[in-house]
């Protein structure tokens, strides 16, 4: 590895002010991740995407250090169609914290400096863990369901380039309690390596409702590590609109640990140009009786390569599970590429469990019904293409963020 | 209206047509009969534009070359094809496709779109008119349509796109005696001095309800007989075979 990397490193640990086992935990993170370096594709879960190429390729030198940051005239734009609550990051960190429209004291904002120490076999969850300084930690208190979605805004600074950020939000919902999480994740700015790390902890009767979207065009390179946890009877919907970035991969995993929970995890890949996207799902069924549906359609135009791989995997207590996946492409032409890898592991024996992959092409007798009916070819290829997404976006249960997304996206099927 | 001079087709390198000569002018109602694998399907195909063929010969609408237009262009200048086998289109919702349908003509001959509520009027007086259940139209595209359905769906369209040259493409297959009186009632409404229609069918049945003025038999990829009704009756008791 660089030995710039190296230099970037004892520079920000003298930058920050950490205590000495604040530093020795980084130091280990920090040469954990030299060791194992960007993952490639002789990694199994990098096998379709070999990042540590794509990163070369597409930025070279990476400064793994922002010192710089220059904050005074940045103008913040926020969306209107919906009252929201807000977090701004600005590169990576935060720059404003709104929770205004809810009652005091049922949402605990705490910034966070330290780490905590446990460990995860992935070089990016690694490299994230060296780097990160503050991060945001907040709890909805037992019981309290949020009164106005949550949107996260993350903003770059126009001297940012060739970049590594390094992100972390811990969520904590505590029993019985609730919030929508709109994750607009347009960085618009270039060439930088996005590493994000969020940790949802989903509590007893709690639900989460996360929208994760990626629709501005940009030549960013992101990861992002999600983990979640869900407790009993509690309820995670999911949904993941990836279309802008150069490269993204959305590496989500999710463990029903008690009875009762589910999971409605959807996700659309969009993609045109020579754009790289993944998603890649983990379900882990630990106890009785959760369900989890999962469904992923991708479109892909011009020299785009989507990727989905899915496991789902049952306890051998986890009696009584429903686990389904489905994933569907759509390819528009001879040089685009879709890799699916569903996988099932189920060790316990009363279950129902399935997964389905297929990918085709558009279908030109479909086309000429629509043009013979006046519409151009565009026009027909266009509301097939829609009709196609819609069943996802139809998913989700939140009518504004709904209509929202569908107005951000263009994907309606009214012309 | 529409004149077919000396039209030759191929698909795959297999001669369909050869050499068909077909004239219609405004007003004319035509009835092309004809067996299995006459040609008939990938005539109402080429007139409607519909790419993988290899074509000869020369088809003209209202002048103008129509075998250089693309298959939108060809609706917009009012010719329109009721399907064999109207497809499904999983997602687009019936109401949403006609209002764009309709639009998009509009738009192409320059006059005024329609708005929701012009939208919804023709499309109240049109579907009762048809004794077709307005509910359907709320539904995805064909999806789940029965047989009968699917074909008043497309005399539905016709009737709203309100066509210089229909052509209809086995209509009646699939169609039982009530949704055939309707479906040719359909036609019969819209039967005027300025427009015309092209029947594609096996039998002779659907002729009972809309009276052609020309009937033409079609065999091998060419027209070998034209004549009045009393053709389609005739051929109906002597079977195909007949004719040579």
């Amino acid at each position: 590895m660089d030995s710039q990397i190296k230099i970037d490193f004892e520079n920000f640990l003298n930058k920050e002010n950490f205590s000495k086992s604040q530093i020795q935990l980084k130091k280990n993170n920090f040469n954990e991740f030299v060791k194992k370096g960007f993952p490639n594709k002789r990694i199994e879960d990098w096998k379709f995407s070999d990042l540590n190429q794509i990163i070369q390729t597409n930025i070279k030198k990476l400064n793994f250090i922002s010192s710089d940051l220059k904050q005074e005239d940045f103008e913040i734009t926020t969306i209107k169609d919906f009252e929201h609550n807000k977090i701004i990051f600005l590169n990576g960190k935060i720059l404003k914290v709104d929770f205004s429209l809810e009652e005091n004291d049922k949402i605990v904002i705490q910034q966070n400096h330290n780490i905590n120490a446990d460990h995860i076999e992935n070089s990016l969850v690694s490299l994230n863990s060296a780097f990160v300084s503050d991060y945001v930690k907040f709890t909805v208190k037992k019981g309290y369901q949020a009164k106005k979605p949550l949107i996260f805004y993350n903003y770059l600074t126009t001297d940012i380039a060739s970049s590594a950020l390094n992100i972390r939000i811990d969520i904590d919902l505590e029993d019985g309690s609730s919030l929508n999480v709109v994750d607009l994740s347009n960085q618009n700015l270039n060439n930088n390596f996005i590493n994000i790390r969020q940790n949802f902890h989903v509590g007893e009767n709690a639900i989460l409702k996360k929208y994760f979207l990626d629709t501005e065009n940009s030549k960013n390179i992101k990861y992002i590590y999600n983990n979640l946890d869900l407790a009993k009877n509690s309820h995670l919907e999911y949904f993941i609109l990836s279309s802008g970035s150069k490269f993204l991969k959305n590496d989500i995993t999710c463990s029903l640990n008690n009875q009762y929970g589910s999971i409605s995890l959807n996700g659309i890949i969009n993609l045109d140009g020579e754009k790289h996207h993944e998603i890649k799902t983990v379900i882990n069924h630990k106890d009785e009786n959760c369900k989890s549906y999962q469904l992923i359609k991708s479109v892909l135009a011009d020299q785009s390569k989507g990727v989905y791989q899915g496991k789902i995997s049952v306890d051998n207590k986890a009696q009584k599970t429903d686990g389904y996946q489905l994933s569907r492409a759509l390819l528009l032409n001879d040089q685009t590429e879709f890799n699916a890898k569903p996988e099932l592991e189920i060790y316990a024996d009363d279950v129902k469990c399935s997964h389905g992959s297929t990918s085709g092409n558009i279908d030109e007798d479909s086309i000429f019904y629509l043009m013979s009916r006046g519409l151009s070819y565009h026009q027909s290829k266009q509301l097939l293409v829609n009709a196609f997404l819609n069943e996802v976006l139809e998913k989700i249960t939140d009518e504004k963020i709904k209509i929202f997304i569908k107005k951000l996206t263009g994907l309606t099927n009214e012309y | 209206m529409l004149s077919i001079k000396n039209l030759r087709a191929k698909i795959d390198n297999k001669e369909i047509l050869r050499g068909l000569n077909l004239n219609i002018n405004p007003g004319e109602v035509h009835a092309i009969m004809g067996p299995n694998g006459s040609g008939k399907s990938t005539l109402s195909n080429i007139l409607t534009g519909k790419k993988g063929y290899e074509i000869e010969g020369e088809v003209t609408f209202e002048k103008e070359d129509l075998l250089k237009l693309e298959p939108e262009e060809r609706a917009h200048k009012g010719i329109f094809l009721a399907f064999q086998y109207p497809l499904e289109i999983p997602g687009v919702n019936t109401n949403i496709f006609l209002k764009t349908s309709i639009n998009a003509i509009k738009k192409a001959r320059g006059e005024k779109e329609f708005d929701a509520i012009e939208f919804l009027k023709l499309i109240k007086k049109k579907s009762a008119d048809l004794k077709f259940d307005e509910k359907i139209l709320s539904r995805q595209l064909n999806v789940g349509f029965s047989g009968g359905e699917k074909k008043k769906n497309e005399i539905l369209q016709m009737s709203i796109l309100n066509p210089k040259l229909a052509i209809l493409d086995e209509t009646d297959s699939g169609l039982d005696i009530d949704a055939l009186r309707v479906v040719s009632e359909g036609v019969n409404t819209l039967r005027n001095q300025n427009n015309a229609f092209l029947i594609i069918t096996h039998y002779q049945r659907l002729l009972d309800y809309i009276i052609p003025d020309y009937v033409h038999v079609l065999k091998n990829g060419q027209i070998i007989k034209s004549g009045g009704p009393e053709l389609a009756k005739n051929l109906e008791k002597l079977g195909y075979k007949d004719f040579n």
